[in-house]
């Protein structure tokens, strides 16, 4: 075979194999969501304002709510109660800590902040919605003068999909939370993210630990002001 | 790069009418929605106000959650999704016959975008495809049978512990981890055994390759036609060949003007290795156990609703548009084959390395996958 010919070979194939690397390989691991949570966070600040913990609501879809609820109605009232919930609770919460229960507090590019495992959880279940109650306490209280805390929620994996409410998303908790402020940061709708999300699709989805889903993180700036101390 | 500008000319097309037929549905969705104007939850810190979409008392997440292309994939599979949920239940309202199309034509959309994502066989079975000398037609019903058997999977699963069993979502979904993990496994081992024969193939044409080589270059055409001729009568001999002959009656006289390129065509599609039930079964089956979790949500929500029925019959609508997705994804992945084998010409080197190349390529790539997404799947379990 003449070197040109093999180029040429070698072209094909690249391409050949491109194509069925594509099909599949691509979105075989776990990019697209199958459960749906929209998410309402409390931020709990102490009288120092500094965050001690955040208290989530996460409610899901109709799809995997009715889901989760299959068979929990014990005595057969056609009500979900939160006794008859309690058991699911229990495992969700669970579980959350092999995911770092979707939470990750940070401050700029710094290590997430150590969570303490979930406090008062609940499970409600009202028209076909089931909701997921529960605090996550910090181990350390975070300061919020200096620097701004970021809380960002999401799945590495992508199998969830968390986004923000449309209504009052985040609130901050506590009582003295003058000259604080936690605000939702716009996802970028930049291309430069969708190439690198592509790119990461692509290259990074097979193994357990991928990171996939930090791209559609939903995060909340916390910040407090020293002026209304 | 033919192959390529076509590939990319069929995905915008196939895109563009998705597109249309996903909005043309919504749209038409909407005054079937009895439950259009209801108001969200009170759950959660604050209640959601009235839904903007008209979609039924579901959750809303702010429309700008996610930005980008992949915000947009996201957004539809989300808005299908809850399409969906109200197709099922708009048959118990006045329009259950135009409800009852409604659904099925949204699940079989549903199943086309959604084979796009993971889980439903489109690596494994276009890797399959193209490791193995099948056609189109049989690359076309291995993606039908695994989608039938995927759905068959999901109903009978969501049928037996739920429905009979009033099983809860947690022991479903422990059912269905386990049938994953089993289905992963398989789906390795059938990697590993089409790559073992083949290498086995590879081993032994190198041994005679070197009990050959004492007896002279000469001799070689004639010898290697001996050595090998056990094999031939597997061989459907339509593409590569220009004629055909009866290879029961006359391994002997296997000699053909091409000489020696033929003979590397025929070792190469030896290694592809013929057409198989076996082979085809262990494919289908490694593939089919594992449920799609779509199917179960969508059957486990319409039991909820106490209309099983229309849940198995979203499930099968959704399995023809999840064949049709790998069906495709299978003849691309072979169009590709066979464009890479045309472009070689004539030079029987050439398609050698091609046929090689998929082979090795596709067994690897199904134990690759299989193997890893075993590991994958024994994490610890997830809380949703």
């Amino acid at each position: 075979m003449s070197p040109s010919e093999l180029a040429k070979c070698r072209r094909v194939l690249t391409a050949a194999l491109a194509v069925v690397a594509c099909s599949g390989l691509a979105q075989d691991a776990r990019a697209h969501p199958h459960v749906w949570a929209t998410v309402r966070s409390e931020i709990l600040l102490d009288d120092n304002h500094q965050i001690t913990g955040i208290r989530h609501a996460w409610t899901f879809d109709e799809f995997y709510s009715a889901m989760a609820v299959q068979g929990l109605d014990k005595n057969g009232d056609g009500v979900y109660s939160a006794e008859e919930l309690k058991p699911l609770a229990e495992v969700n919460v669970n579980s959350l800590k092999d995911f770092d229960y979707f939470t990750f507090v940070h401050i700029g590019d710094g290590d997430n902040l150590r969570l303490k495992p979930p406090e008062n959880y609940s499970l409600d279940y009202d028209k076909g919605l089931l909701t997921l109650h529960f605090t996550l306490p910090l181990e350390k209280p975070v300061d919020t003068h200096k620097q701004t805390v970021d809380v960002d929620v999401y799945d590495p994996s992508f199998f969830v999909a968390f986004g923000f409410a449309t209504e009052a998303p985040v609130k901050l908790a506590g009582n003295n939370v003058k000259g604080c402020t936690a605000e939702i940061k716009k996802p970028d709708p930049d291309s430069e993210e969708d190439a690198k999300a592509l790119s990461e699709a692509f290259f990074s989805q097979l193994g357990p630990n991928s990171n996939f889903g930090s791209q559609f993180a939903q995060t909340v700036a916390v910040k407090c002001n020293d002026a209304h101390l | 790069m033919r192959s390529l500008a076509g590939c990319a000319g069929c995905l915008v097309f196939c895109a563009l009418f998705l597109w249309v037929t996903i909005s043309a549905a919504s749209a038409e969705m909407k005054p079937l929605n009895p439950f259009a104007a209801e108001v969200a939850p009170a759950g959660g810190v604050q209640a959601a106000p009235p839904s903007a979409f008209g979609a039924p008392n579901a959750a809303q997440q702010s429309p700008g959650a996610f930005g980008g292309i992949l915000g947009w994939v996201l957004r539809t599979q989300q808005s299908l999704q809850r399409d969906l949920a109200t197709g099922v239940k708009s048959l118990k309202g006045e329009h259950a016959v135009a409800g009852a199309f409604m659904l099925a034509a949204l699940s079989f959309i549903y199943g086309v975008v959604h084979a796009v994502g993971p889980g439903h066989g489109k690596t494994i079975i276009s890797s399959y495809v193209v490791a193995n000398e099948e056609t189109v037609r049989r690359g076309v019903i291995i993606s039908f049978i695994a989608a039938g058997l995927q759905a068959l999977t999901a109903i009978a699963l969501v049928g037996i512990l739920a429905f009979a069993l009033n099983a809860s979502g947690m022991q479903i979904n422990a059912w269905s981890n386990q049938l994953e993990t089993v289905s992963y496994a398989l789906i390795a081992l059938v990697g590993a055994w089409l790559l073992t024969t083949q290498l086995i193939v590879i081993f032994r044409r190198w041994q005679e390759s070197r009990a050959e080589a004492p007896s002279g270059k000469a001799a070689h055409d004639h010898h290697h036609v001996h050595a090998e001729h056990h094999h031939h009568h597997h061989h459907i001999h339509d593409r590569v060949h220009d004629h055909r002959h009866d290879h029961d009656r006359d391994h002997h006289g296997h000699h053909h003007a091409e000489g020696k390129a033929c003979h590397h065509i025929v070792d190469a599609r030896e290694l592809a290795g013929p057409f198989s039930w076996r082979k085809i079964l262990a494919v289908v089956f490694s593939v089919g156990i594992r449920p799609c979790t779509g199917a179960i949500l969508v059957l486990v929500f319409a039991l909820t609703q106490g209309m099983f029925w229309a849940g198995v019959a979203a499930t099968l609508a959704m399995a023809i548009g999840t064949a049709i997705t790998v069906a495709v994804l299978a003849t691309l992945a072979l169009g590709s084959r066979e464009i890479a084998l045309r472009l070689g010409g004539r030079s029987g080197a050439f398609a050698n390395a091609v046929w090689t190349t998929c082979s090795l390529g596709g067994s690897a790539l199904i134990l690759l996958f299989g193997a890893t997404l075993f590991a994958a799947s024994l994490g610890p379990a997830r809380p949703f």
